[in-house]
C-alpha cells in the first residue's frame, strides 16, 4: 500500500509541506494520540501516596504494581477466560464462516441469493434488538453464567460470512473448475483449492473476530454472574468499582489488557488495514 | 434435471447449515420473540418463577408510553447530541487520511533524515540544557518521545505515524473508557492539572481586555454563521441554475441551514433578527434562481437531484454552525464567568459537561479509526491524471482539493456518514455503563444504554423491547437513506 501511494502521488503534491515540517506535523498529532497511554503506563508506576502529585512521574518506578494487581483481584483468571473465549469463538466463528461463504460463492443452489440476501439484511439490525429474547432462550438452555453461554452465540455470524464471500469471488474460478475436472469433490474442492487461497481473508476475519470478543461486554455483562467466570472487560469494570481509588494498580490492569492488543495491531497491521478496505469499501 | 438440481441444494444448503442453524437460533428466532416481545406487558415483577400472571398483549401501548415519556425524549436528545460530533471526527480523519497520503520518504535520500532526526535530538538536548533541568523529568521524557516518534517516522515513514494514529481506535474499549474516567477525574486527573494554570492566566487575560473584545469575538462568529450558510445556499442556487441539483432538495438544504440562523437568534433572544437574517440568506438564493429563470431555462425534472450528498453536506454544516453558536455563547459570557476567576471544569459529573465529554473522547478515538484507513484508499484510488490536468488548468492548491479530491471522495465519505449514523444511534451503551452510568441525571444515558436499563435492571422486557424497535426504524430510516441515495452517489 505504502509503495503503490508513493508512486501514484504526483511529486509536487508534497511541496505544500517540506519534508522537515511534515514530520513535525505528524509527530505532534501523533504525540496527541499518544499522551494518554504515556499517562496510563505512567501511573500505573507509581506508588500509592503519589496519586495526587502535579508530576506525572513516579519518583520511583513500583513494578511490583502489576503484580499486585493479581493479588487484589483474580486478574489472571480474568485474562484466562478473555483468552479462551475469544479463541473458541474465532475458531468456530471462521469456520462456520467460510463453510458459508464458499456455499454463497462457489456452489450454484437454487435459491442462494435469497438466502445471502436475508443474510445480509441482519447485518444491519442493531443487536438490540435481539438481545432480550438470546437472553431468555440462554435461561430456557440453562446456559446462563457459562462459557458455552458466551461463546455459542457469538460463533456464528453474518459479517464474517460475507467478509469472506467477498473475498472467496476474488480467487479466479478456474483453479477450481480444474481441481474438479480431475474429479475432486466439493468438499475437497473447499479444502484444498479454496481455503489456502484465501488465507489472507481468513487472517483479517481472525483478527477482526478475536479482537471483538476481547473486547465484548455488553453481553458477558448480562450473561456472567460470578467473579471467577469475568472476562477482562467485565473484570476491569468490576475492579473500577470494588477498588476504584487505587488508579495505580487500576492503570497497571488497563495497561495489561491494552498489550496484547498493541501487539496484534502493530505485528498484523498489513491484514487489518486490507480487511478494513474489502468489508467497508464494497460493503 | 431435477435430480442434479435437489443434489445440487443439498450440497449447497450442508455447506451452510452450521451457520444456519446458529442464524435460526441467535437471530432470527430472537428476532420474532423481540417483535412480539414488544407488543407485551412482559415484566419481570409479573412474570417470575414465584408469580406468573398470563402474559397479555397491549397492542401499541408500549410505543404509546414510548412517545409520551419525557425521559424517552431525553435519551434521544442525548444519542442526538452525541451524534454532533461526527462531522468533527470525519474531518479528522480525511484530515489526517490526507497528511498521511503526503509521504515524502521515498523522495528523499537517506542523508536528509539522518540530518532531520539528528537536528531534532539536538534541540531536544538544547532545550532542556537552556531551561535547566529543574525544569522537570516530565518535559524531558517528553521531548524524548517527541524526538523518538519523529525519529521512528522519519526512518519508517506512513507506517509508523498510521501505526500511532490508529491506536487508539484499535484499543477502544472498556479498558480506555476506564483510562478516559481517570484522566477527566476533576481532583486529580491529569486534564484539570494541566488546565488549572492555564486558565488561571486566561483569567488574568480576559480580565485586562475590554469587554467590548469578547463580545464583538463573539458577534463576529455568528456573522461566521450567516457567512457560511450563505455562501452554502448561494453555491446550491447556483448548482440548480446548471441543473446539479433539483428543487427539492434545494428546499431541504436550505430548511437544514435556516435551522441555526433561528436558534442563534433564539438564544439571543432577538427573533427579529433571525427572520432578517433568513431573508437575506433566502435572498442570496434567489438571485441565482431568479436570474436563471430568466434566462429562458426549464427547471430541472429529477427534483430530488444530489439529494443524498446535499442532506449529508447540510446535515454537516448544520452540526458545524451549532458548535460556532456554542462557542461564540462561551466567549459571550467568558468576562462574567472570569470575574469570580475560572475553574476547570467537572467533566464526567457536571450535567453540561459530560456530553461534551464524551464526545472530546470519542473524537480522539474516532479521527485515527477504520474511517482514516478508508480515507487513505480512497485517496490512493484517485487517479493521477486528474492532479496533472487540475495543475495544467493552474488550479491552486485549494482548488485541488475542493475540485478533484473531495467529489471523487464522495462515495467514501457517503459511507463513512452513513455508517457513522448507524453506529451512532445505536451507540453510548459501554460508555454509558463504564464511565458515567448514565448520569448526571440521565445526562448521558443514550437509546442503547436506556434498553439495557429497562430490560436488565427493571425489568420491563415488553417496554425495553419497544425502546429497541423504535431504535430500530430509526436504523432502517438512514439505511434506506443509504440505499435510496448512496448507489447515485457512487455511479456519479
Amino acid at each position: 500500500m505504502t509503495d503503490q501511494q508513493t508512486k501514484t502521488k504526483p511529486q509536487k503534491k508534497s511541496e505544500f509541506l517540506s519534508f522537515g515540517s511534515w514530520h513535525l506535523l505528524m509527530t505532534f498529532f501523533g504525540l496527541t494520540m499518544l499522551i494518554p497511554f504515556v499517562w496510563m503506563v505512567l501511573t500505573s508506576l507509581k506508588p500509592l501516596a503519589e496519586l495526587g502529585n502535579d508530576s506525572w512521574l513516579p519518583s520511583e518506578a513500583q513494578w511490583q504494581n502489576y503484580k499486585e494487581v493479581f493479588s487484589v483481584i483474580p486478574f489472571g483468571r480474568f485474562y484466562w477466560n478473555s483468552l479462551f473465549i475469544a479463541s473458541w469463538v474465532t475458531f468456530l466463528q471462521v469456520l462456520t464462516s467460510s463453510l458459508a461463504a464458499f456455499s454463497f460463492s462457489r456452489l450454484q443452489w437454487p435459491g442462494r441469493d435469497k438466502v445471502f440476501l436475508l443474510y445480509l439484511s441482519t447485518m444491519m439490525l442493531p443487536g438490540l434488538v435481539m438481545l432480550i429474547p438470546n437472553y431468555q432462550i440462554m435461561v430456557k438452555l440453562g446456559l446462563v453464567n457459562t462459557m458455552p453461554g458466551l461463546i455459542l452465540p457469538a460463533a456464528f455470524s453474518a459479517f464474517g460470512t460475507f467478509l469472506l464471500r467477498q473475498f472467496m469471488l476474488t480467487i479466479p474460478s478456474s483453479l477450481d473448475e480444474a481441481a474438479e475436472i480431475d474429479g475432486a469433490s466439493k468438499w475437497r474442492v473447499f479444502w484444498e483449492v479454496i481455503l489456502p487461497l484465501s488465507r489472507p481473508g481468513l487472517i483479517t476475519l481472525t483478527i477482526f473476530t478475536f479482537m471483538g470478543n476481547y473486547h465484548s461486554f455488553f453481553w458477558p455483562l448480562v450473561m456472567m454472574r460470578s467473579v471467577e467466570k469475568y472476562t477482562l472487560p467485565i473484570g476491569l469494570l468490576f475492579f473500577d468499582s470494588e477498588r476504584g481509588q487505587s488508579t495505580h494498580l487500576l492503570m497497571a490492569a488497563v495497561t495489561m489488557s491494552v498489550l496484547p492488543l498493541v501487539i496484534i495491531f502493530v505485528v498484523l497491521q498489513k491484514y487489518l488495514t486490507k480487511g478494513i478496505q474489502l468489508g467497508g469499501v464494497k460493503g | 434435471m431435477a435430480n442434479v438440481r435437489t443434489r445440487q441444494l443439498f450440497v449447497g444448503l450442508g455447506f451452510i447449515l452450521p451457520n444456519i442453524l446458529g442464524f435460526l437460533t441467535f437471530t432470527l428466532v430472537p428476532l420474532v420473540v423481540s417483535f412480539t416481545l414488544a407488543f407485551s406487558n412482559w415484566d419481570l415483577h409479573l412474570h417470575n418463577m414465584f408469580r406468573d400472571e398470563p402474559l397479555r398483549f397491549l397492542g401499541l401501548d408500549n410505543f404509546k408510553e414510548l412517545f409520551h415519556h419525557p425521559d424517552f425524549w431525553q435519551y434521544f436528545g442525548n444519542t442526538l447530541f452525541l451524534m454532533m460530533g461526527i462531522p468533527f471526527s470525519m474531518a479528522g480523519s480525511l484530515g489526517a487520511a490526507l497528511l498521511l497520503s503526503k509521504d515524502s520518504k521515498t523522495k528523499t535520500d537517506l542523508l536528509k533524515p539522518k540530518l532531520l532526526a539528528g537536528a531534532v535530538m539536538l534541540s531536544c538536548f538544547l532545550v532542556i540544557l537552556c531551561l535547566g533541568l529543574e525544569m522537570s523529568a516530565m518535559f524531558l521524557l517528553l521531548s524524548l518521545l517527541f524526538g523518538g516518534i519523529v525519529i521512528g517516522g522519519v526512518l519508517g515513514g506512513i507506517t509508523v505515524y498510521r501505526t500511532l494514529f490508529y491506536m487508539p481506535a484499535f484499543t477502544a474499549g472498556v479498558a480506555t473508557y476506564i483510562l478516559w474516567k481517570k484522566l477527566y477525574n476533576p481532583q486529580v486527573g491529569p486534564f484539570n492539572q494541566v488546565l488549572r494554570p492555564f486558565l488561571d492566566s486566561l483569567t488574568s487575560l480576559v480580565q485586562s481586555m475590554p469587554v467590548w473584545v469578547m463580545s464583538g469575538l463573539s458577534v463576529f462568529l455568528v456573522v461566521a454563521i450567516f457567512i457560511i450558510a450563505a455562501s452554502y445556499i448561494s453555491k446550491l442556487g447556483r448548482f440548480w441554475r446548471t441543473e446539479e441539483v433539483g428543487w427539492l432538495t434545494l428546499l431541504f438544504a436550505l430548511l437544514i441551514t435556516l435551522v441555526p440562523i433561528f436558534f442563534a437568534s433564539k438564544v439571543i433572544q432577538h427573533w427579529h433578527l433571525g427572520f432578517i437574517l433568513s431573508v437575506a440568506v433566502i435572498a442570496v438564493m434567489g438571485w441565482e434562481v431568479w436570474s436563471s429563470l430568466f434566462s429562458g431555462r426549464k427547471p430541472v425534472r429529477d427534483r430530488a437531484k444530489g439529494m443524498g450528498e446535499h442532506l449529508m453536506l447540510s446535515v454537516l454544516l448544520l452540526i458545524a454552525n451549532f458548535s460556532l453558536i456554542g462557542i461564540s455563547l462561551v466567549i459571550w459570557n467568558l468576562p462574567s464567568m472570569a470575574s469570580d476567576g475560572l475553574n476547570p471544569p467537572e467533566w464526567l459529573t457536571d450535567f453540561h459537561w459530560a456530553k461534551p465529554s464524551l464526545m472530546i473522547m470519542m473524537l480522539w478515538m474516532a479521527i485515527g479509526s477504520n474511517n482514516m484507513i478508508l480515507y487513505l484508499a480512497g485517496l490512493t484510488n484517485i487517479s493521477p491524471e486528474l492532479y496533472e490536468a487540475a495543475e495544467i488548468d493552474g488550479a491552486s492548491r485549494f482548488q485541488r482539493f475542493w475540485h478533484v479530491t473531495w467529489p471523487q471522495l464522495a462515495p467514501v465519505t457517503f459511507f463513512i456518514f452513513v455508517m457513522s449514523m448507524i453506529h451512532g444511534l445505536q451507540g453510548g451503551f459501554e460508555i454509558a455503563r463504564t464511565m458515567t452510568e448514565g448520569g448526571p441525571a440521565g445526562a448521558t444515558t443514550t437509546l442503547s444504554y436506556s434498553v439495557y436499563i429497562e430490560g436488565f435492571e427493571t425489568g420491563r422486557l415488553g417496554y425495553a423491547s419497544a425502546v429497541a424497535w423504535a431504535l430500530f426504524v430509526l436504523v432502517l430510516a438512514v439505511t434506506l437513506f443509504n440505499f435510496k441515495f448512496g448507489n447515485r452517489n457512487t455511479n456519479d
